[in-house]
């Protein structure tokens, strides 16, 4: 277990983390949301020693990170930073043996890491010479390289191909499976969405929301109904005891259901009006859960913004 | 599957200590350079013209301190004579002997010999010269003067064994320091020339990281003092190894092509500027290393090392003066002054005007300059280097290690 607990951080006046709080189980991906400058970033640096919290620590198997442990994390950081002048496969061999690993098993994983990214025809290229694409494919492989136990990764994602996030993806993976735990902070949220098994939303300095995206759905979508009903009259359920309309455009009915109130009883008022074609409680996206956490904290929920 | 690294102790990882990792960050650097092009050409630039620098003295001084002089006829007396005469004017002259006035004369024109004497020690010797030469001049007319009054007085019957003798006793200890001094002036040039050129690589490898962003994953796996100590370190015995070739150059040449006397004296002073490299190279490295750490673009590196080269400047131009003068009250101040000394005290030292007190006291008047540089510099590389912005001032980097 990866644990991120209470972790404070001010530069100056400027209040970034207040109580930053997450774990995150072995093998299991862990997505990083939260707007531009809501201190995902430096987070992340906290947990590899780059800046020093104000209160908190990061713990590995219940340990509060060190330096012996921090060499076994592979990280990625939001900034890309290699040797443009140094050949990819001594880059890799050099990465590997900073986290500690002799020579010949630094060379043996540089050359298993080159060859499994796509990378092997390049080794022997200075990394300034390749595409921007392939550039980035080195730096996860300068992650990787070192058999890290832990993966820390600030948007990996970014500013790669579709075909590139899915070899990405697919990395990050595997890495699951073989028990690494596995951070990385993105706002591409679909994708946090298809590969976390949980997500923590960083809002304020704090985590406004987490847990698994089916937990936050159920957080949220237990209010929302939707009901199709062709042929009812505007305000149709307006009659119904414990139910608000949050909207209706034609026969689309967006319904807020008070707690306890019975949802087979507004299904029965819509099938008296007619037809009813479509009726589910309503699952809000990644991006709709994302909106309201990071949005101003306000007593009631905007229904308007959920609905968009 | 098979993976890599993972055989053995599970990850094929190990538990890494600081001299290990600084060992890893010099030897990136030192193989980084030696792969460089513009390293080697530069290392075999520095000796080709120290060698070239010896050829040329050698050459110059065989055009200069050598003379043919012609005499005709009998050569026996005044031979002798015109050759001593030269010794005492420096030149090493040859006497080559003629048959008769004609073959002087074709001799000089064709220019085999500087001159030619004609008429001996008789009434109206005459020298034949193509072009005027003062020193061919002195030195035969001095010869004819002195083979003349021998004879003169040898026919009035005076004995001129007897006339006393000068012996010569030098002042200045018996040694002549001058060829020392030319030794510690090139050595003071050549110190100059590796410091900023050395100094100059730290700064740029410094600032390469902070560019290319790499600082941050090297600084996730080492604490900032042990990347600096391990840049440090490799690109000094880079250096090092520079000087200790280039003196051994410098010695086996000079000795080879007989440029010094005293081969103890060179050795002592190519010895003593070789330490003070070792000195003055933890100072300014440390220096322009913690300097290029505010900056994160090559351009803005030479606004923040100017102050620092202007101090190597002012050292090798006050070295300089310190040949002339070395133990000139500013010599003398200076060669104590941490980061002048490694320029100043090496010449104070050839010129033998150092006391064996004042280079120990200068020393570790250095050595604890370099303490608190390396203390102190530590603090701002540490605050300043993942601050990628712009320009980083110097307090808010002493303030700011790893906020």
């Amino acid at each position: 277990m990866l644990e991120f607990d209470g972790l404070y951080k001010s530069y100056g006046d400027n209040r970034v983390l207040e109580g930053v709080g997450f774990a995150v189980a072995a093998g299991s991906m862990f997505g990083f949301c939260g707007a531009n400058g809501a201190g995902k970033t430096t987070t992340m640096r906290i947990a590899l020693g780059l800046a020093r919290a104000d209160a908190g620590e990061v713990r590995w198997r219940g340990v509060p990170l060190d330096a012996a442990i921090r060499r076994r994390i592979g990280y990625m950081p939001e900034e890309r930073g290699l040797y443009p002048k140094m050949r990819v496969g001594e880059q890799l061999t050099y990465f590997a043996r900073l986290h500690g690993l002799d020579a010949a098993a630094a060379a043996r994983a540089a050359e298993h890491w080159a060859e499994r990214l796509g990378l092997g025809a390049r080794r022997k290229d200075a990394v300034e010479k390749l595409s921007l694409g392939n550039q980035q494919r080195v730096q996860l492989a300068a992650a990787l390289v070192s058999r890290p136990e832990v993966l820390i990764l600030d948007e990996p994602f970014s500013g790669l191909d579709p075909v590139g996030v899915d070899s990405l993806a697919e990395a990050l993976l595997e890495q699951c499976r073989d028990g690494v735990p596995v951070v990385f902070s993105s706002h591409q949220l679909d994708l946090v969405e298809r590969l976390c098994d949980s997500v923590g939303i960083l809002a304020r300095g704090r985590i406004v929301a987490s847990g698994t995206v089916e937990e936050l759905r159920r957080r949220e979508a237990g209010r929302l109904l939707r009901v199709v009903v062709p042929d009812a009259p505007q305000g149709w359920a307006a009659s119904v005891p414990g139910v608000r309309v949050v909207s209706q455009q034609a026969g689309d009915t967006l319904l807020e259901l008070a707690a306890g109130t019975d949802d087979q009883v507004v299904l029965a008022a819509g099938l008296r009006t007619g037809r009813v074609t479509h009726f589910a409680w309503r699952e809000p996206t990644l991006v709709e859960l994302f909106r309201e956490a990071v949005a101003d904290p306000a007593p009631s929920v905007d229904p308007a913004e959920v609905a968009a | 599957m098979s993976d890599p690294g993972t055989a053995g102790d599970g990850r094929g990882q190990k538990a890494l200590g600081s001299a290990a990792l600084v060992r890893l960050v010099a030897g990136r650097e030192i193989s980084t350079r030696l792969r460089d092009k513009n390293f080697i050409i530069s290392s075999i630039v520095i000796i080709v013209i120290l060698i070239g620098v010896m050829v040329f003295q050698v050459v110059v001084g065989a055009g200069e301190d050598e003379g043919r002089v012609g005499v005709v006829g009998d050569a026996s007396a005044l031979g002798p004579a015109i050759e001593a005469q030269g010794e005492a004017a420096g030149v090493d002259v040859t006497i080559v002997g003629f048959d008769d006035d004609a073959a002087a004369r074709q001799a000089v024109e064709d220019g085999d010999v500087d001159g030619a004497l004609v008429g001996g020690t008789g009434g109206a010797p005459q020298l034949l010269v193509d072009d005027r030469d003062p020193t061919t001049e002195a030195v035969v007319t001095g010869a004819v003067a002195a083979v003349a009054l021998a004879d003169r007085l040898a026919e009035a019957g005076v004995d001129v064994s007897g006339l006393p003798q000068v012996s010569v006793t030098s002042l200045a200890g018996g040694d002549d320091d001058s060829q020392q001094i030319v030794v510690a002036i090139i050595g003071v040039g050549l110190l100059y020339g590796l410091l900023i050129l050395f100094g100059q690589f730290v700064a740029q490898g410094v600032v390469e990281e902070k560019s290319s962003r790499v600082v941050e994953l090297l600084l996730a796996t080492m604490r900032p003092w042990q990347l600096l100590a391990g840049k440090i370190a490799g690109l000094g015995v880079l250096g090092l190894a520079q000087i200790v070739v280039i003196g051994i150059v410098g010695v086996v040449g000079a000795l080879a092509f007989d440029v010094v006397d005293v081969p103890g004296d060179l050795i002592g002073t190519v010895v003593s500027v070789v330490l003070w490299f070792v000195l003055g190279y933890a100072f300014y490295a440390s220096v322009f290393a913690v300097a290029a750490s505010l900056v994160s673009r090559q351009e803005d590196l030479g606004s923040v090392l100017t102050p620092t080269t202007l101090v190597l400047v002012a050292g090798f131009f006050v070295g300089i003066q310190a040949a002339t003068d070395p133990d000139s009250t500013l010599a003398t101040a200076t060669s104590f002054v941490p980061g002048l000394s490694p320029l100043v005290m090496p010449v104070r030292q050839a010129a033998g005007e150092a006391a064996a007190w004042e280079v120990a006291l200068a020393v570790v008047l250095m050595l604890v300059a370099v303490a608190l540089v390396v203390r102190l510099g530590g603090r701002v590389y540490a605050g300043a280097l993942l601050r990628t912005s712009g320009r980083t001032k110097l307090r808010e980097a002493l303030r700011a290690e790893r906020a």
